[in-house]
């Protein structure tokens, strides 16, 4: 693997550069608390890795699974056309390992026995520039093993104080890097050291941890625990929750006609297992009947049956549904609760 | 075939509704080349009392004359759709609906009270059949011609049957109950309006009514603990669909 080094004061000249590989998109802020990734106008608008943006309000998959998507028009000269417009590439500059990660899931899902077209058109114009950084309270991307990622970005800058270490992951990455040789040199050993000293203090920063061994079977034990009540008369099914998941990809696809009433439009959105119709069918029957029926689907989706499809959880510890959920469920209390580590979800895990 | 003929009514209600159907400028012409449009008080002066494919009725009922006025409309109509937070819910004006409607006119108009022919504000459903409600206050542009086109079409409308978070979540915006505590009905309230309030950093009211299965309970919970009593909880989820069931329930 090529790395080389990039002064901390050479980064915006390198976001500058990147720009003639795509439209650069980066976290900046979003709303007074919040940040998410937005077109970069303005380099002095970054949050880079030691302005402690942890995560953003949507993860990267909306690049990719847009949140609604035209897929195709209709119109009776014409008949079905694919709405597909070829779009700027992009690069996203500043992704966490969690998102990384996330993504690499979603590729999994969507190569799956149905190739979903639509996310892998977007996919190979979007170039990913991975960035490190620190956890706060929510996060827990250290359990989930995703606190580190090997591949899936073309680039990943790793803090090392004055500088980052730049790991190049592609061909793509490497053209980014030497097409600006100017802006980088050579690691030392002392580099090195200090990179290494970082990795293993690393899950030292951790405060929210969780051991997922074994979870599937309890799950599968605790199908009808009372567990499952408490919490579908507490959950609103807003669906926050999946729409904030860097690995929840459930779509509704649905037709929008216009009053010529002859042509229109079919759109996809993105949908969740919390919302009523999610697994309503003909004759208004209902798999999933109760608020709580929904809210432990969702529950089994990402911590079972993804376990049992992938070999691996679907959650990727990113911290985003325990942190806006409006009902104030904390999902790694749950997951102690259910383990039997702690007797209350809500004891010592109140988020205010 | 010959297009099909529409009327758009109103009860009474501040014509909100009716306003947004003109609002939508860039597509009146489609409109009126989609449909006939044989009574719209707002637009025209000419509205004879033909038979009609479609009736789209604004306002809530307020006095006798109005549940005839309803029913003739319902009578000649094929198809009658509620458009709005008062024909659907009663709206603002159905606000104190369970008062005492005698006292409340005696406390108001005095000696004249008798004079008053208003009765309970009611949502059009109570006195005649609704085929369909278009939600808000007032409703959204977009969701008219969105019906219209279903209807147009002989497609079965579909519209959103979750919360407004998810619209919110969707537009990425920063949540102004979780990050901000200012009291939000989004979690409770039907989506449709593309989360207009919190998308420009305000609570959502709640105009378009409350979501199926709302998880009325918990949003008193949750409002509570951003320092508001029930009273106050209570108030806020009547101002706009006050007779809706799940709002029956105080916690
Ligand atoms: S965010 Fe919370 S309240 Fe909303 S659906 Fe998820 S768990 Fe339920
Ligand atoms: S389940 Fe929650 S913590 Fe896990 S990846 Fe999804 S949003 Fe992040
Ligand atoms: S958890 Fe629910 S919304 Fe998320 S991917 Fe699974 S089924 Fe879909
Ligand atoms: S601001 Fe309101 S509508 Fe938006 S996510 Fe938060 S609670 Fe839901
Ligand atoms: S956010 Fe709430 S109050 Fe505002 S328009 Fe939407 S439903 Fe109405």
């Amino acid at each position: 693997m090529k790395i080389v080094k990039l002064s901390k004061t050479n980064v915006f000249q390198f976001v500058d550069h990147l720009k003639s590989f795509g439209e650069v998109h980066a976290p900046q802020r979003k709303g007074k608390k919040s940040s998410a990734f937005q077109p970069v106008k303005d380099n002095s608008k970054l949050l880079l890795s030691d302005e402690n943006y942890t995560r953003t309000i949507l993860p990267i998959k909306k690049y990719f699974h847009k949140p609604i998507d035209t897929l195709l028009k209709f119109s009776p000269g014409k008949g079905f056309e694919d709405a597909y417009e070829e779009e700027e590439a992009k690069v996203l500059f500043g992704v966490h390992s969690c998102d990384i990660s996330a993504i690499l899931t979603l590729d999994r899902v969507f190569a799956g026995k149905y190739v979903d077209t639509y996310y892998f058109r977007r996919r190979k114009q979007i170039a990913i520039i991975g960035m490190s950084c620190i956890p706060d309270e929510y996060c827990y991307c250290h359990s989930m093993g995703t606190d580190f990622v090997e591949d899936g970005f073309d680039l990943f800058l790793s803090d090392i104080g004055e500088s980052y270490l730049v790991k190049v992951g592609t061909s793509l990455g490497d053209d980014m890097v030497s097409t600006a040789s100017d802006l980088f040199i050579d690691y030392d050993e002392k580099d090195t050291d200090e990179y290494k000293r970082r990795i293993n203090e690393f899950p030292t920063l951790f405060v929210t941890k969780v051991d997922e061994t074994n979870l599937p079977a309890i799950l599968d034990m605790e199908y009808k625990s009372e567990i499952w009540e408490e919490m579908g008369d507490r959950c609103f099914n807003c669906g926050i929750c999946s729409m904030v998941c860097p690995t929840c990809f459930c779509f509704d696809v649905n037709d929008e006609l216009c009053i010529d009433g002859e042509s229109g439009e079919r759109k996809r959105c993105w949908d969740s297992c919390l919302f009523k119709s999610h697994a309503m069918v003909a004759g208004g029957h209902n798999f999933r009947e109760k608020r709580s029926d929904r809210f432990k689907h969702r529950f089994l989706h990402k911590h079972q049956e993804f376990m049992g499809e992938f070999g691996r959880t679907s959650c990727v510890g990113c911290g985003r549904c325990t942190q806006d959920c409006p009902a104030d469920i904390h999902f790694v209390g749950m997951v102690k609760r259910i383990k039997g580590d702690i007797a209350c979800v809500y004891e010592g895990n109140n988020k205010k | 075939m010959p297009k099909p003929k529409v009327g758009i009514f109103s009860l009474t209600c501040c014509e909100g509704c009716q306003l947004e159907i003109l609002n939508c400028e860039d597509e009146l012409l489609d409109i009126a080349g989609a449909v006939d449009i044989v009574s719209f008080g707002m637009a025209q002066s000419n509205n004879p009392e033909t038979a009609l494919d479609i009736a789209f009725v604004e306002g809530t009922v307020v006095m006798e004359s109005e549940v005839e006025i309803l029913k003739a409309i319902r009578e000649r109509s094929t198809t009658l759709i509620a458009i709005g937070a008062c024909a659907t819910y009663g709206g603002v004006a159905a606000m104190n609906y369970e008062v005492n409607r005698k006292e409340l006119k005696e406390v108001v108009y005095g000696a004249d009270a008798a004079l008053i022919p208003s009765i309970t504000p009611s949502p059009l459903h109570k006195f005649v059949k609704v085929d369909f409600s278009l939600q808000g206050c007032p409703i959204e542009k977009s969701q008219f011609l969105k019906l219209l086109g279903y209807l147009l079409h002989g497609d079965s409308p579909i519209f959103p049957d979750y919360p407004v978070c998810a619209e919110c979540k969707r537009k990425e915006n920063e949540c102004v109950l979780v990050q901000h505590n200012i009291p939000c009905m989004g979690p409770i309230t039907v989506a449709g309006c593309d989360a207009r309030c919190p998308s420009h950093f305000n609570g959502c009211d709640g105009c378009f009514g409350p979501v199926d299965e709302a998880n009325v309970a918990m949003e008193y919970h949750v409002m509570r603990e951003k320092g508001m009593d029930n009273d106050e909880i209570r108030r806020m989820m009547h101002v706009f669909a006050p007779t809706a069931e799940v709002f029956k329930k105080d916690e």
